[in-house]
Order: C-alpha cells, then structure tokens, then sequence
C-alpha cells in the first residue's frame, strides 16, 4: 500500500501508543527536587542506580520471574488438553466453552481476584468444604500457591485461544498415520503433535508471561502484602509514595524485560526454521 | 415509545428547561455552559457530595458539575501533571498529600478571611480546607478480644501473627508508627523507635487493601486486630456483629483527615469556591457524619446524641486526637517505604 494512506495511522499509534513510552522513559531520567515532588531540571541515572543497588528491588524482580514463569508452565500443562478437547472432541459446543474460557479476559481482574479471594480464603468454598469432609484445611491467601492459582486462573485463555487455532490447522491425517505405524499416544503426542504445535505454544507462552510479569492487581489482592512484585511495587511507589520518577523507572525495566523477551522468541523461532528446512 | 414521540418529548423538555433558564436571575447566567471539575472518591462520597454540593450549585448557577472519581493518588499526579495548565477545579485528597502540594504550589493555601475556613475548627486547615476528622482507632475480633483493646494490647503475646495493618504508605500506617514510637517512649521523630517497636507485632497476619479483605479474615479469626480509620468502618460493623472499633486512649486515636484543595489557577476558581462553600457547609457535613460516620470540620453542626457517639465531633474529642508531624512524616515517605516494606513485611 503507498506511504500517504498509511500515515494516519502510522501518525495515530505514534501520539497515543509510542508518545507515552517516549514520555514514561524521558520521566525515569527525571528525578524529584528533595522535599518535593515536582521533578527537578536535568537528567541522572540516579533512579535506575537506586533500582540496582537496593537488593529489596532484585529480589522482587527475581520472584515475579519466576511466578511468570511458574504461571506459564502451568498454563501450558492445563491448556493443552482443553484444547485439544476443543478442537477435536467439543463438537457443537466448541463456541459455548471458548465463550466460557474467554470469560476472565473480559471481566476484568479487580472482580475474578476478589472471588478468588472467597474462594480461597480461611471460610471460602475450598476450606469450608474441606472442614466438611474432616479434612485439614489449607492457606492459600498470602502463599506463592494462592497468587500462582490467581495468575494461571486469569490468563489461561490467553494460551488456551492460541493453542486451538494451532491445533484446527494439524490434520488429524498425521497423527491416524504415527498411530497405525504402531506410535503409542504418548509418542504421538512428543513426536507428532507437540512440534508441530510449537508456534501456537510459543505464541500463548510470550503472553501469558507478558500478562502474569506485568499484573497487579492479582498480586496485591491474593498476596495480602506478604508478596511483592513488579506491579505491585510499581504501583506503590507511583500511587502511594508519589516517586513518579522512580515507579517509571520501574516500568521501563519491565518493558525491556518484556522486549528482550520478545527478542529471544524471535530469534529462537528464525533458528528453529531454519533447522526444519535442513534435511 | 415511538421516535416521534420520543423527539416530541425531548423538545418539549428542552422548550422547558429553556423558559426556566430564562426565567433565572441574571447571576445564574454568568457559569451558564461553564463545568466544574471536582476529584473525589467514589461510593457514598459522591452521593453525598453530588446531592449537597453539586446539585445546588447547579441549580443556582446554571453551571454543570462534573465528578472524576478515583483515588487520592491519581488526583495528586493529576495536579502536578496539568500544573501549567488545570483542568481540574478541586481535588479532594488525604491530610498525608495536602500540605505537601501547598508546599509545591499546587494548590490555594486556605483563605483565613473564608465564611468555611472559619467555621472549621482551629489549626485544622493544613494545606488545604479540613473536610471530615476520622480518628485512627483499632478494629478487633470481640471473640478474641474481650474488652475494647488499648493500643498497648496489640503487643500482648498471645495476639502475636494475628494483626493486621494496611498497605503502606498512607495515613493509616504513618499513624501507627506514630503510636509505636509513642509507646516505645519516643515519637514520629525517632523512626528506629518507631520501627523498632512496630516490628515487634511481625510477622503481619496480613496486608489489608479493602474492609471486605479484613472482616473475611476477622471474622475468620485470623485476625484479631487491626488499626483502622474511624468512618466506613463503623457503618460497615452493622453487618459484622462479632467486630467492634475501639477508640483508644492512650496515646488517643491519630487524627485523619480528608482535605479539599482549591486547584491553583483552575479554569473556575468561583464555582469552585461556591462548591467549597456547599461541602463543608453544614448540611453536607451533617449527613457525612450521620451516613458515613465521617466527624464534621465544620464547628457548627450539632449532631443526634447517638450519632455524636460515634463520631470526633466534640471540642474535648477532638483535643484528646493525637496529631502527627506531617510535613516530617511526608518528608520521610520513600524512606519509610523501603523500611516498612524489609522490616514489617520483610519477606
């Protein structure tokens, strides 16, 4: 398409998508004048020195990490089967359970935390149901396992979707084929389907690591404060300390993680097609 | 209804609202397509201050009122943000931000010769005008607590893993380093104190950011106590038979405030004024503290004996509050931050 039918909205991403980037990384060189918080002249590395040198913020950086990573392998392990399911065994009610799966996309995350917060807490429908049974009960609000099963519960759709449009396009020719030539189920599975799903499996993982590195509100409300992560950190020092400086500063270092990210899955993907059309 | 008769009706409104207008004295006229923009919180706030304020405003004026609900925190990097240019007129904001925006030249410093700065009671303007007093107090688990608890009760061993604080930094938290400090036999002024007192009642039962949060837990009893802003939770203990609130007295409950704050240079400084006028007058004040139990600035209002019970609305109430250093405190905040966050929540 020529240039000139491009640029409207070439000019449109640029004042209200990279506009505020260039402002948010322009803010974390800034530093507040002491005793106020008006950002003083001139620029410094100081918010970024303080962000390196303090272990509390390595630390907090460490453990999202993690759970980024923990919320991604767990998705994976539970998306895979659901959908495959979705794809090959729903039949007509493949669209009523994708609607239900898109479910905690759509509403937000201030209000599935707080359900997550009955279910889960020290009278919610699981400990309740355990003192039924005469079983012990278990605390899950303020632990790794509550935030992980918040996290996994808010973006699992977003490695669900990608999978099942991955999983429609695998003809299930191939799979009949590997099974008649004598594959066990799990073979087929390691052999044939698994890499050949790998674009949709890369594609909801970078997601789902996107979304759970940089959430907030799950953290904040299933951790009870025991547990600080990026976001909930971020918003600390932007809401309530008022270190606009600082909290940008912040969200830079997440949006380079995220981009480095971004950077290694492509170059990892480009690697990867280039050995399958080796012979 | 049919679009005809929809757009019959809509005329007919509009010819309405036309004479009526029409027929306003010619002051109405002066704000007449002006709006005024006012920063509060959300919820029974809102109500109040649309029904108090707002609306008589608008009736008198002919001007529109518009709210931008949201939290303190968003208002004050709102004000700075727009400082060459305001587009908002008022910002409610909490006694922790007020006097730090006076400072930056933000907002209005409150006009003693104002009908409202004189009704508040005294020393209460601090950088911005006094909206309601709340005192910090302690909510408990009358189950596990027997008797309405002094703050010295929340060191007792056997409470030790069942107190619960609010997220930090805020008024909340700045009082009860206040009241640490205090008890070690120091005050805000020695934060190692304070620190040092406070860190004793680790490891936290928890964080709490909603009243929904904590009463789960306290009814639970998982908590036992927690120090908590006078206000919303005495309304919401009505549905809660087994939490009680105690004021303490010693040292007595930190005073609190919400504070409104006049913008500097904002588009309408006159609607705003009125508005000022309207919320701290006495009506709105009245029914803050009978609705919301929020104790009224305005010295005034004179409230129902069971009401006064509950709320900071006495000249002796309100000398018995134990009142913060805040400037110091504000100036403290990032490092208390990184304290608070290593050494009471310290993971």
């Amino acid at each position: 398409m020529p240039l000139p039918f491009l640029l409207p909205a070439f000019t449109l991403s640029a004042l209200v998508f990279l506009a505020p980037f260039v402002w948010l990384a322009g803010t974390s060189l800034r530093v507040q004048a002491e005793g106020s918080l008006l950002l003083s002249d001139g620029v410094s590395l100081s918010n970024y020195r303080r962000l390196f040198a303090d272990p509390f913020f390595l630390e907090v950086l460490l453990r999202t990490l993690l759970y980024s990573v923990g919320t991604t392998l767990i998705s994976l392990l539970i998306a895979l089967p659901v959908a495959r399911f979705l794809v090959t065994r729903a039949g007509r009610m493949k669209g009523i359970l994708l609607a239900l799966m898109l479910v905690p996309l759509v509403s937000g995350a201030l209000l599935p935390s707080l359900g997550m917060l009955h279910l889960m807490g020290p009278l919610g429908v699981v400990n309740g149901a355990a003192r039924l049974l005469g079983l012990p009960t278990v605390k899950l609000l303020g632990t790794p396992t509550g935030i992980l099963i918040g996290l996994v519960q808010s973006f699992l759709p977003l490695m669900v979707l990608p999978l099942v449009n991955t999983f429609a396009r695998l003809p299930l020719d191939l799979e009949q084929a590997a099974a008649s030539l004598g594959a066990p189920a799990l073979a087929v599975w390691r052999r044939v389907i698994l890499p050949l799903a790998m674009p949709g499996i890369v594609a909801g993982a970078v997601l789902v690591f996107c979304a759970a590195f940089t959430s907030f509100v799950t953290p904040q409300i299933l951790g009870q404060g025991h547990i600080a992560t990026f976001g909930t950190v971020a918003y600390q020092q932007a809401g309530q300390v008022l270190d606009w400086p600082f909290a940008s500063a912040l969200a830079v270092l997440a949006l380079v993680m995220i981009g480095l990210l971004q950077a290694a899955v492509s170059i990892g993907s480009r690697l990867a097609r280039r050995r399958e059309v080796r012979p | 209804m049919s679009d005809n008769r929809l757009s019959r009706a809509a005329a007919a409104c509009l010819a309405a609202t036309m004479l009526v207008t029409a027929g306003l004295p010619a002051l109405a006229q002066d704000f007449k397509g002006k709006t005024l923009v006012v920063g509060t919180w959300g919820g029974d706030i809102e109500r109040l201050l649309r029904q108090n304020a707002a609306e008589p405003l608008e009736n008198e004026t002919g001007a529109k009122v518009e709210f931008v609900l949201g939290g303190s925190g968003d208002r004050m990097a709102r004000i700075y943000a727009e400082k060459a240019n305001p587009t908002m007129d008022i910002a409610f904001v909490n006694i922790y931000e007020a006097p730090q925006a006076l400072k930056d030249g933000m907002v209005e410093a409150p006009d003693p010769n104002a009908p409202y700065f004189k009704d508040v009671w005294d020393g209460m303007n601090n950088g911005c005008y006094a909206m309601s007093l709340v005192g910090l107090g302690i909510a408990y688990n009358k189950k596990l607590v027997s008797t309405p608890p002094e703050w010295a009760d929340m060191w007792k061993p056997e409470f030790k893993g069942k107190i619960a604080l609010s997220s930090y930094p805020g008024s909340e938290g700045d009082g009860v380093l206040g009241v640490a400090a205090r008890l070690a036999g120091k005050d805000e002024h020695d934060p190692d104190a304070a620190f040092g007192k406070l860190k004793e009642l680790t490891p936290i039962a928890m964080t709490y950011t909603s009243l929904d949060e904590i009463f789960a837990m306290m009814d639970a009893g998982e908590v036992a106590m927690a120090p908590m802003i006078s206000g919303y939770v005495l309304s919401a203990l009505k549905t809660h038979p087994d939490i009680g609130f105690s004021f303490p007295k010693e040292p007595g409950p930190v005073l609190v405030r919400d504070m409104l704050c006049l913008v500097k240079n904002s588009p309408e400084p006159e609607l705003a004024k009125k508005f000022a006028a309207l919320a701290l007058g006495v009506k709105n004040q009245t029914d803050y503290a009978e609705q919301l139990y929020f104790g009224p600035t305005n010295k005034n209002v004179t409230l129902p004996p069971e009401v006064s019970a509950d709320v900071i609305d006495t000249p002796d109430e309100v000398k018995a509050l134990l009142q913060l250093d805040w400037p110091y405190v504000i100036s403290q905040r990032a490092d208390w931050t990184q304290r608070w966050n290593k050494e009471i929540l310290g993971q």
